[in-house]
């Protein structure tokens, strides 16, 4: 972690206060459990649960040229979204490997801001600096600023999540402050909101203003909740001292990636990192093909899958782990997992792996195994994802 | 002197306690349990195997990690507890009576006496816990 002290968020007080089990994650001392890994996961499919998840990173993007800049950074169409909307994309490297997956929110055509890992907050913040002093060599308009320190992150997920929030809030449909931020288009209401747009609002009670999005990374309906840093422990105390509207509970990290993975969301470091292109982590739906983005000339030249990425469960009961390795039916090496955990929802072993070998007919691997510290568990490919319940998480 | 009803801790966290029958059983520790979380699969050693002090006799999986059972002192597995197959979350519940591991020989009770008495294991836990 650049020799650098492990970090701490605005809510590192309030997990210890808690109880919870604390882990060094990303270089921030987080709660991995409050209780229960399974309890805090199934509390989320069935009711709702909030996470501190103030350690993600937030570059904004500025200037005349922010537009082309975004285009020209991330993989997908940036610049055409509305105001008020997010998008999905990768920043990919020279080579079309993958740097980071990031959203990215639009403000106006010439301020945007991307939301990266915590992990790769530095090494991305890097990048597009680097970037941007191409762009200011030509004469270009923009800047990009790290403003991850101050901003505190809350999400708060779950099909009952809207019980929480829509009785606590007064919509601000105002152009101008929103907290930190500059809104230059008048927001929706928060109940207008579809999946993967933003708008403002005050939390009546305590007076803070906060901007508000329809995003997640659970598979459950939910808000992700921007404040300013010093006011996060006043919002993370105000919404649990209203859990009772909508059986509230306070979610680690440990549920945060079961929930995640349950729904098929791809971890940097796990399915993604600069080795995986994105055909190999199957999300060239994020790549456009109307523009140049950095990494795009490399794409071309991939014309074979060296990999393939698949998601499998068990019938034995060992849990599956980031590494090992995957064996075909005759014991031969043919890949390694990206991620294994335990499914609550399912109650049995999940994972996913990279295939190695571009000719593995991905039906034809019926029978394979996982070698679980010397015993060969049998898998069994499943069609992602291990649970759905997006009929509330759209 | 062994106490019947007494739990005696290794330092890796696994304790040994002599029941009323004269019968051991082996398990590990609420410290343990807490720090592993969620148990969702138990490795239950052999029936009928020795197994050295320090010996690996099986694991526990949580959600989130591995972790190995050892044997806290020289053993003989008389029987396993054959519960936490499909309730491993006993474990989390009652670590020291229902989410016991094993039933055990044990042939020298002045091995026991090696371990840790309940009150030093609290302090030995609980500077573990902040290391």
């Amino acid at each position: 972690m650049n020799n650098s002290e492990t970090k701490k968020t605005p809510l590192y007080g309030e997990h210890a206060k808690m109880g919870a089990k604390i882990v060094e994650f990303a270089g921030f001392y987080m709660p991995l459990y409050y209780k229960s890994i399974i309890e805090e996961h199934l509390n989320v499919r069935k009711n709702s649960g909030i996470f501190d998840i103030s350690h993600m990173g937030e570059i904004t993007i500025k200037g005349k040229d922010a537009s082309s800049f975004v285009d020209y950074v991330f993989t997908a169409d940036v610049s055409k979204i509305g105001r008020g909307e997010i998008v999905y994309a990768l920043i990919l490297n020279e080579k079309g490997g993958i740097i980071d997956d990031v959203t990215v929110f639009k403000f106006s055509d010439d301020e945007y801001m991307a939301v990266v890992n915590a992990s790769n907050t530095q090494k991305d913040f890097a990048w597009v600096r680097h970037v941007q002093n191409d762009f200011q060599k030509k004469g270009k308009d923009v800047t990009v600023q790290n403003i991850s320190d101050d901003i505190g992150l809350l999400s708060v997920q779950g099909p009952k999540s809207r019980d929480l929030i829509y009785p606590l809030i007064s919509d601000v449909v105002k152009i101008g402050k929103c907290g930190l931020f500059d809104f230059k288009f008048q927001p929706k209401n928060i109940k207008d909101l579809k999946h993967f747009e933003f708008g403002c609002a005050i939390f009546k009670d305590v007076n803070v203003e906060a901007m508000i999005s329809r995003s997640g990374y659970t598979g459950e309906f939910g808000f992700e909740i921007f404040v300013p840093a010093e006011k996060t422990v006043i919002l993370w105390n105000y919404l649990l001292q209203n859990s009772n509207l909508s059986n509230l509970l306070p979610i680690g990290l440990g549920a945060r990636d079961t929930l995640r993975f349950e729904a098929a969301l791809p971890l940097y470091g796990h399915e993604l990192d600069e080795t995986i292109n994105p055909y190999d982590a199957g999300l060239e739906k994020y790549l456009s093909d109307t523009k140049d983005f950095i990494g795009k000339e490399a794409l071309k030249n991939i014309k074979n899958k060296e990999k393939r990425l698949i998601f499998f469960k068990l019938s034995g009961k060992q849990i599956p782990r980031h590494s090992q390795r995957i064996l075909d039916e005759n014991l031969k090496p043919i890949g390694c997992i990206a991620s294994g955990t335990y499914s609550p929802s399912n109650k049995f072993p999940i994972g996913s792996a990279y295939i190695s070998d571009a000719g593995v007919n991905v039906s034809y691997l019926k029978d394979f195994f996982i070698d679980i510290r010397g015993n060969f568990e049998k898998a069994e490919v499943v069609s992602p994802p291990f649970h759905k319940n997006f009929k509330t998480g759209k | 002197m062994i106490k019947s009803g007494s739990f005696y801790f290794s330092k890796s966290h696994e304790w040994v306690s002599k029941g009323s029958n004269d019968k051991y059983r082996i398990g590990i520790s609420d410290f343990a349990q807490s720090e592993l979380g969620d148990v969702v699969y138990v490795s239950l050693p052999e029936v009928g195997k020795n197994y050295k002090k320090d010996a690996k006799i099986g694991e526990i999986e949580s959600v989130k990690s591995v972790s190995e059972i050892y044997a806290p002192v020289d053993l003989k597995i008389i029987s396993v507890n054959s519960k936490l197959n499909d309730t491993p979350e006993l474990i989390n519940q009652d670590p020291t009576g229902n989410g016991f591991i094993a039933e055990v020989e044990i042939s020298n009770d002045s091995d026991i006496e090696g371990l840790m008495d309940e009150v030093k294991y609290k302090t030995f836990a609980e500077s573990s816990h902040h290391e």
